[in-house]
């Protein structure tokens, strides 16, 4: 049912070991498969509580009075907390803008929002109690779209000028006038006189889709604050960028804050930044004892979602193909806090000048406050939301001139070393073959079935975030080998990957070195688990620390047997040197002259090698087949290919899956999944009515083309995937209705709007 | 009120009310986590466990409706040769990312090989459809199906 | 997401059932499967004191397949899907029950339980006005009455069933010789967007017997009256035009399509007719082979 593709004009090198380049099983396959990997709800301590939160049933108001009284009465309820109890500090926090409180204090600004929470000794107590808590709340005006956020007079979310959060050097705020948070442009050339100019012109009005990431395991943290500090389990992507969010809450020393991630059921971007984690630790605060915090689904669709958007765009070309000229505005509705939403907005930004050779470019975002649940990071954020609108307008521009789509790509696409905007990195990838690499896996010229149609579309965005990170490689007194390293462990495989780059550098299998999840307390600092970045630019944190440790091993053995290091082999576990050999164990015990004893290594990773950002492109390409049923306007993805432009895959297996994972999430946004609001109130919050993909939802067959040119910044000449897959799956998806005559303007294609987008007139009255 | 069962091959009984969940009882009362809360409304099947055999949604089942029946939940399986050849098979082909719907997935399949429901890919597709994977994108699942059901003919 | 606390009581007999429902009147409410119920009660929309669990009644257990068949209230989805003799002589109804919810709903959820709760899109209750089936019910002391399916749900989550009184099980005639039942569904999500039955039997080219029943787009499945006059006599590799398109405009004035979770009430109407079309289409050809 599919094919991996490995490039032939590329031949994988082998490895020196054989551990990057394998599909090694899965360091976390067995604890998982058992049903022994524990994730944060999983977890018990002595006297830990329970929590449940109160939620707001106004979509914006004023709180007149917050009743605990009955709740407090409950047997089994130990404490109440409501925003009374957070007068005494400051209790905002925000990655971009510091602007949300850890429960509603005096307003609530979406329908959803904690106004209070209880502790007891059981959920269902808890649960129980935070029913009989009275709220009162008197209605404010609210606006629940960006249209209605932008329109003049439109009430304000916020009072006064946002706060910068801890994300540093951000500009572009707003000034607090308006509900626009953040406002960003990149441009240059004329784009008017581009457009004027031009032959053709396609321009149109798109929306997209606010969806849930839905990881399986919802939003769940244990904290628990005590004279010693404060710790927290949590189901966290950015572990030291929630440390140091808590140690500012909370005023406390970054020392005294620790963050220990155990299993995550998976991420996806929901679990970035700060969410529920403060809330915990004001409960422990007050009870004195550890607290559990697990939301169910509703509730995490209301903590942290995907930003819709609404975008006006404009293509230009000249009659034989040539494009011209971009000129894109759009609004991201960040919901009523902004989180992520300033950085979601720039890599759509970003993304939006896309790799072709504009003249003329003006792309043009702003994040927009609603009083809507907030919106942050999800996959391929930005990309996911421009990229098939832009190329649906490369399309139509190839209709129009009547040349093939993807000759028209070809001809007007940046190649390799080419400028992608103004003071970025140039393009890093080969573009160029890649496209021609997925046209020839989807079959671009064979014959389509009929109601079929075909797209392919491209893209980048900017990968690997900020390039600091650092790790540690310890060799014990037994040999044995543990990685730390600050890159969580979300189901993308990251302990795997890091085991194999240690494995390469110290001659061992990968199976034999440990890889735990972070713990603050003890892991080197990383900044973040996004943005395609863990092989990059962890992994060479970890491949410095790797060749550290060997280094020292090299150096023992070489001072033992009185040869030069360079001369010292390690391979199989053993350290070599003509006929003399030794164990790992031999040499940590010679080097410390003891039975015990450990070597460790350091690598850190603190900028690009020639400063540039993005640290790579990430290549966002996707081929797909569909077939539209005209009758009910159900679209199936008959065939889907994804190319993961890797650099060097150090666990090809691993790449295809993400590639995979990545594609069935594409088909959801394309077809299936978005959040519905009636009258302020989020209305499908239960898998009920929010439809996920499920394996009827698998395309006939999955291609993931596999591009290693080994020209990426990682171990190797790695680079990340996993994001680009998405994107690029949900803009092919869109081409390829398009191509199947449906004109389509707005994402989910659901069979309700692809039918009424194909009705030649008005429907009949039933 | 007391419920009397069998957990995993072993007598079990627990003194809780009648609205109490199965899950909540599997999760609470025994400490047996690897039967997972998640959708809350028998959809996504991460809270699978066997019911006398049979996977069913232990988050939409009374504690009190399994009184004198077989629950079998993912850690009852350790040792059991089928399910060692689900999760060689889960292992080998991936089918694993965040691990979170990996229990139930490995009951759902264990019972779907032993009534020799997985004819072919199409069957795998059909029958797996009440399981929800948000990471993998189902393929590497569905061939691990496919892959065991094949080697046991 | 929790339940509401209630009092679980377990008769044995109908008898004491009834006498609890009586007890406890709209407090109470006749449990089975859960796999609905407990739905509405953990999203807080039915907040009953006393489930009463009939489970445990021996009379509403079994699958007695005789010259007709008869199904127990009690017996789960599963047991119908997988029953021999029911995939052999009601073919279409083991089909139609293998695509209820999911394998885990089935094993659980009881066609008793789906049909007392007369969900709008429950795949059963369209499917057996199609066989024409008739629901078997009883109060303690009282002796089995029949109502006939189209009868039986009166509205969405209403029955025919009067306070305290059962489903004991559910009676499906013998097909006609050379007949099929086949029920079909439009489904994009959880569940149906519309759905059809047809029971029709096809002789020497021309139809001689057509049931047709609609249901999932409006508040309650119905048998599309006209069906027989339409349809009966036609020949089956013509069908004239008009027929077929009369009978999807009867069937959505018998379906009498709503808004819901699926679409809009003009969109689940045109679904209605692409999907009696296509089950016609269907349902001829194999009744021809």
């Amino acid at each position: 049912m599919s094919t991996t593709v490995v490039t032939p004009e590329t031949p994988r090198e082998r490895s020196v070991t054989g551990a990057i380049g394998s599909a090694a099983v899965r360091v976390d396959g067995a604890a998982k498969v058992r049903g022994e990997a524990a994730y944060a709800g999983d977890l018990r301590f002595v006297g830990m509580l329970h929590a449940a939160i109160v939620r707001s049933s106004v979509t914006h108001g004023r709180i007149v009075s917050i009743d605990v009284g009955a709740a407090l009465a409950e047997p089994g309820v130990v404490t109440v907390l409501t925003g009374e109890d957070l007068l005494d500090f400051d209790p905002y926090f925000g990655h971009a803008v510091r602007d949300q409180p850890i429960l509603a204090i005096d307003r609530v600004r979406f329908a959803g929002e904690p106004v209070a929470a209880v502790c007891a000794l059981t959920k269902a107590i808890a649960e129980a109690a935070a029913e009989l808590i009275e709220v009162e709340i008197d209605e404010l005006p609210y606006v629940g779209t960006v249209e209605a956020a932008i329109a003049p007079d439109a009430p304000l979310v916020h009072d006064g000028p946002p706060r910068p959060g801890s994300y540093l050097g951000l500009t572009g705020l707003g000034d607090g006038t308006s509900n626009v948070v953040f406002h960003q442009e990149i441009a240059w050339g004329d784009v008017e006189a581009a457009c004027s100019a031009a032959d053709i012109v396609v321009e149109g009005t798109y929306r997209f889709p606010a969806v849930y990431q839905y990881a399986m395991e919802t939003h769940s943290v244990v904290a628990d604050w005590t004279a010693n500090g404060l710790t927290v389990w949590a189901a966290a992507q950015h572990p030291f960028l929630l440390r140091a969010q808590l140690a500012q809450l909370f005023d406390l020393q970054l020392a005294d804050v620790r963050v220990v991630v155990p299993f995550i059921g998976g991420g996806f971007g929901s679990k970035s930044y700060t969410h529920t984690e403060p809330l915990a630790a004001m409960l422990s605060r007050k009870a004195g004892r550890p607290v559990r915090l697990v939301i169910d689904v509703s509730g995490s669709m209301l903590t942290s979602r995907r930003h819709d958007m609404v975008c006006r765009m404009r293509t230009a070309a000249t009659g034989d193909g040539t494009l011209l000229a971009r000129d894109a505005t759009f609004h991201m509705n960040t919901g009523a806090y902004a989180d992520n939403g300033p950085r979601v907005t720039f890599t759509a930004i970003e993304a939006a000048c896309s790799p072709y050779r504009w003249r003329a470019l003006r792309c043009d975002g702003s994040t927009v406050y609603t009083n809507t649940s907030p919106a942050g990071s999800y996959r391929g954020f930005g990309a996911a939301h421009v990229q098939w609108i832009g190329e649906l307008q490369v399309d139509e521009v190839a209709r129009r001139v009547g040349v093939d789509r993807v000759a028209l790509r070809l001809r007007n696409l940046e190649p390799r070393g080419g400028p992608v905007r103004p003071d970025a990195r140039p393009l890093d990838a080969d573009l160029l073959g890649d496209v021609e690499r997925v046209a020839k896996a989807i079959g671009w010229d064979e014959p389509l079935g009929a109601g079929e149609g075909i797209g392919v579309a491209l893209g980048l965005m900017p990968g690997g975030a900020r390039p600091v990170s650092s790790a540690e490689v310890r060799c014990d007194a037994d040999g044995g080998v543990t990685v730390r390293v600050g890159t969580t462990e979300m189901g993308q495989g990251a302990r795997t990957v890091m085991a194999q780059i240690a494995a390469e550098q110290l001659g061992v299998a990968a199976d034999r070195i440990r890889v735990d999840q972070p713990d603050t307390a003890t892991t080197p600092y990383d900044s973040t688990t996004g943005a395609s970045r863990s092989t990059t630019v962890a992994g060479k944190a970890v491949e410095l620390a790797a060749a550290d440790v060997a280094a020292r091993l090299l150096a023992i053995a070489a001072e033992w047997w009185s040869v030069p290091a360079v001369e010292v082999v390690l391979a199989d576990g053993w350290a070599g040197h003509g006929s003399r050999r030794a164990t790992f164990a031999e040499l940590v015990q010679r080097g410390f002259g003891f039975s015990g004893g450990e070597l460790i290594g350091r690598g850190d990773v603190r900028s690009t090698p020639d400063g540039l950002l993005p640290v790579f492109w990430e290549v966002c390409l996707a081929a797909a087949i569909v077939a539209v049923d005209r009758d009910t306007g159900e679209v199936r993805v008959r065939r889907i290919a994804t190319v993961a432009d890797v650099g060097r895959a150090i666990n090809p297996q691993l790449v295809e899956i993400q590639d995979e994972g990545a594609t069935l999430q594409g088909i959801g946004v394309a077809l299936h999944e978005e959040l519905e609001w009636a009258d302020g109130m989020l209305v499908n919050d239960s898998l009920l009515d929010y439809h996920v993909p499920t394996t009827e939802n698998l395309p006939d067959e999955m291609i993931c083309v596999l591009v290693e040119n080994g020209d990426g910044p990682g171990p190797a000449g790695a680079k990340g995937v996993g994001e680009g897959a998405h994107a690029g799956a949900i803009a092919a998806i869109a081409c390829a209705i398009a191509d199947a005559g449906v004109p389509l303007d707005e994402l989910p294609a659901t069979p309700e709007r692809v039918w009424r987008w194909l009705a030649p007139a008005p429907v009949e009255a039933i | 009120m007391t419920v009397e069962f069998t957990l995993n091959g072993e007598a079990a009984a627990a003194d809780v009310p009648a609205n109490a969940l199965l899950l909540d009882v599997i999760r609470d009362v025994f400490e047996l986590t690897g039967t997972k809360p998640s959708c809350g409304v028998q959809v996504c099947g991460a809270c699978t466990v066997l019911l006398d055999g049979d996977p069913v949604s232990s988050c939409c089942m009374l504690a009190h409706d399994v009184t004198g029946r077989e629950v079998v939940t993912i850690e009852g399986l350790a040792g059991d040769p089928r399910m060692q050849e689900v999760a060689d098979a889960f292992l080998r082909h991936a089918a694993i990312q965040c691990g979170y719907c990996t229990p139930g997935m490995v009951l759902t399949l264990w019972a779907l090989v032993r009534d020799e429901s997985i004819a072919d890919e199409e069957a795998a597709r059909r029958e797996l459809a009440g399981n929800i994977c948000r990471c993998t994108g189902y393929k590497a699942i569905v061939d691990a199906a496919v892959a065991v059901a094949v080697s046991r003919r | 997401m929790a339940l509401p606390t209630f009092e679980l009581h377990r008769p044995t007999t109908i008898e004491e059932a009834t006498q609890l429902a009586d007890e406890y009147g709209d407090d109470a409410v006749f449990h089975c499967g859960g796999t609905e119920l407990l739905l509405v009660m953990k999203l807080g929309l039915a907040p009953y004191g006393h489930l009463i669990d009939v489970k445990p009644i021996s009379e509403l257990r079994g699958v007695i397949a005789d010259d007709d068949l008869w199904i127990g209230a009690t017996t789960t989805h599963r047991q119908i899907e997988q029953h021999a003799e029911i995939r052999d002589r009601w073919a279409g109804l083991a089909e139609m029950t293998s695509t209820i919810g999911n394998l885990r709903v089935r094993n659980v959820g009881t066609l008793g339980g789906n049909l007392c709760f007369a969900e709008s899109h429950s795949d059963p209750a369209t499917a057996l006005l199609a066989g024409g089936a008739t629901v078997e019910s009883r109060r303690g002391g009282e002796t089995v009455r029949s109502i006939d399916m189209d009868d039986f749900v009166t509205g969405p989550f209403e029955t025919a069933l009067r306070p305290g009184e059962l489903l004991v099980g559910v009676r499906v005639p013998r097909l006609p010789d050379g007949a099929i039942l086949l029920h079909r569904k439009i489904r994009f999500h959880e569940r149906a967007a519309a759905t059809v039955a047809i029971s029709i039997r096809v002789n020497d080219n021309r139809i001689e017997h057509v049931r047709l029943a609609v249901g999932a787009v409006g508040n309650r499945a119905g048998l599309v009256a006209d069906a027989g006059s339409l349809l009966t006599g036609q020949p089956v590799d013509a069908l004239a035009a008009n027929a077929i398109d009369d009978l999807s405009h009867a069937a959505v004035a018998t379906g009498r399509p709503v808004a819901d979770a699926f679409g809009p009430a003009d969109y689940k109407a045109h679904l209605l007719r692409v999907l009696v079309r296509r089950t016609i289409a269907e349902a001829t050809a194999l009744g021809m082979s």
